[in-house]
């Protein structure tokens, strides 16, 4: 089984953990007085991160772990408060005492650490890497994040589900139609209807062209990294030219907003752009493939092995360049649109580029099968009170969300964003580069900062 | 490769006039008040990407900021100003002020995105702490588009 999310909730008489897996869901009540539960991780690597956040919220101990360091909770956070408990209501904290942080850390003669972070000389997120290095060689990497948390999911709680949606759109601006159509599917059930099938393919329609905007701007900024620049001016001119695409069919540049209960999509002009998109992006391929010392850099350069693909759970594009068959798209609806699952071979940076371009490829001939110009809609009625998943799929991989209604209101909501694995798994992929290569591997990985943290 | 030289200049880009008018006005502020470079450091204290996204945008063919001597930077003692995104979160609170610290005076801070003045769509948590940085000129928008920013520079570069 993979692990997806082990998140935890309050009930009336206790805590509740509940583990997510791709064939079943289990949940284990913790009584107010012995907040105590078996870690996962023995298993499940990846868990360690999910008991961590766990134990900075709602103060459950994790018994056996490897690592009780706080996770959410940086140098300056009180260390004695659990935000998301019920009880806890402040809106504004004061800043403690700095407290530091216990870093992983090789020592040895020569060994020295390298702290990058967490604002980097680049235009992009924060967050931070702790490098051991002898010389060029990566001996160990630890990642720490969460300087973007902004505690989204109490923010969500006691609003109504409707109310929240602005929010949803904004927790990540790269994958804000996949947290929306997560969302969509969340409230269709919670209202107990079914999307019209020419929703879903129009949802669907959208979701594909926020992946080819978001694969397309990757593939210049990884030939980038390794200083090919003409493939950057050529990659963000097309992923410019997309995005003026996507205003005219959503309003936005980042499609906030984008799923409604109605929508009309001029497929004949999309397609057209599309059609232009593949042609060059045909053009680019054969151009690219042709520059071997684009090449020496992407081939052999941080390598995801199937085994840790497998024992971490990763999700997305980091786990199809492996060569893992793991994809929420992989179902009947999307299949009978045209889907295939493009899959690497080595899990290298060489096989993540590449499998952007044939996602991209696919994508395109998804999007001519998704055409339709009936206009179905629907309207949510009242939401019922239960408890309601969904997953998506984005441009970076799986995404789950959960919601609990009761009384009406958000009493729970969480997200595990595909980037929350793949961060984790990423430390193993750098051990035979040197530390140039990590902004490339980074890169060839793409993951999000805002939607790992919320 | 040379058998793809050719076709690479062969691309053409439409080109916008309110744009090009707005860059010209740009240019030659650039020129008269920052000695013809401008270097920007940009910190992000707790944004969605989307702003980010639409800075590194304006380094594309269709916006060339650098044409304009307008550049980022990596390191904010290289800068004159600075471009602060985001709801500034608790655990940035005390990275982004000791970035503001490190660029040298006279600088500016110019505020990306509708987070920085009054969160935008969130609302004040427990881990967010809101912006205390002194902000000379805001562009809102959520995200300012790449032409937002840029008009923004205009304003901005005019009142200096």
């Amino acid at each position: 089984m993979r692990l997806i999310a082990r998140f935890a909730q309050e009930l009336r008489n206790g805590i509740e953990i509940v583990d997510v897996y791709d064939k079943e869901t289990q949940k284990s009540l913790l009584s107010f007085d012995n907040l105590k539960i078996e870690t996962l991780t023995k298993k499940y690597p990846s868990a360690i991160w999910m008991e961590r956040k766990i134990s900075d919220e709602f103060g459950v101990e994790f018994t056996n772990s490897f690592d009780t360091r706080p996770l959410l909770k940086h140098e300056h956070f009180p260390s004695d408060i659990y935000p998301l408990r019920k009880d806890f209501n402040a809106t504004d904290i004061n800043f403690t005492e700095y407290k530091p942080y216990d870093y992983e850390a090789i020592g040895g003669d020569g060994v020295f650490q390298v702290a990058v972070g967490p604002i980097h000389a680049g235009i992009i997120e924060p967050g931070h890497f702790q490098f051991s290095q002898a010389g060029e060689e990566i001996l160990h990497l630890e990642i720490r994040h969460f300087y973007k948390y902004r505690a989204i999911e109490k923010m969500c709680e006691g609003k109504e589900p409707m109310s929240i949606k602005k929010i949803v759109e904004r927790i990540s601006g790269n994958e804000s139609v996949a947290y929306q159509v997560a969302f969509v599917n969340i409230l269709a059930q919670a209202s107990g209807i079914e999307l019209p099938e020419s929703l879903k393919q129009k949802y669907a329609t959208l979701l594909e062209v926020e992946r080819i905007i978001h694969h397309v701007t990757d593939i210049g900024f990884i030939a980038n990294d390794v200083g090919f620049a003409p493939a950057l001016a050529l990659g963000s001119k097309l992923s410019e030219e997309a995005r003026r695409v996507f205003v005219k069919l959503t309003g936005h540049r980042f499609g906030f907003g984008a799923i409604k209960e109605e929508l009309t999509i001029d497929f004949a002009s999309l397609i057209d752009f599309l059609n232009y998109l593949k042609k060059e992006l045909e053009f680019f391929r054969d151009w690219i493939y042709d520059i071997p010392s684009v090449w020496d850099r992407f081939d052999t350069t941080g390598k995801l092995s199937i085994k840790k693909v497998k024992k971490y759970g990763v999700v997305g594009v980091g786990a199809r360049a492996s060569g893992v068959k793991v994809d929420a798209r992989d179902n009947n609806f999307y299949k009978n649109f045209g889907y295939q699952m493009q899959l690497g071979k080595k899990g290298e940076v060489s096989d993540r580029f590449k499998l952007r371009f044939n996602e991209i490829f696919n994508s395109i001939e998804m999007i001519k099968n998704f055409e339709t110009y009936d206009n179905d809609g629907f309207e949510f009625s009242e939401f019922k009170d239960g408890e309601y998943s969904a997953f998506s799929e984005s441009s970076m991989g799986e995404l789950f969300m959960y919601l609990k209604v009761k009384d009406g209101l958000v009493d729970r909501f969480f997200v595990r964003d595909p980037s929350f694995i793949n961060w984790q798994a990423f430390h193993t992929t750098i051990y035979k580069d040197i530390i140039a290569d990590f902004p490339l591997i980074n890169k060839s990985f793409d993951l999000s900062y805002a939607g790992n943290d919320l | 490769m040379y058998r793809y030289w050719e076709k690479r200049f062969k691309t053409t880009l439409e080109q916008d006039a309110e744009l090009e008018a707005i860059k010209k006005e740009l240019k030659k502020l650039v020129k008269q008040k920052f000695g013809g470079s401008l270097a920007i450091r940009m910190v992000d204290s707790g944004s969605c990407n989307a702003c980010e996204a639409e800075c590194n945008a304006l380094s594309n063919p269709y916006y060339n900021l650098e044409e304009l001597g307008i550049h980022f930077v990596a390191s904010p003692r290289h800068a004159d100003v600075m471009f602060l995104s985001g709801v500034m979160t608790f655990n940035m609170y005390h990275h982004a002020i000791d970035c503001y610290n490190q660029i040298p005076s006279p600088k500016w801070v110019i505020a990306i995105g509708d987070c920085v003045k009054d969160l935008g769509v969130f609302e004040k948590t427990y881990a967010i702490k809101g912006n205390s940085i002194e902000v000379t000129h805001y562009i809102s928008n959520c995200p300012p588009s790449p032409k937002d920013i840029i008009s923004g520079l205009l304003e901005f570069a005019r009142d200096v």
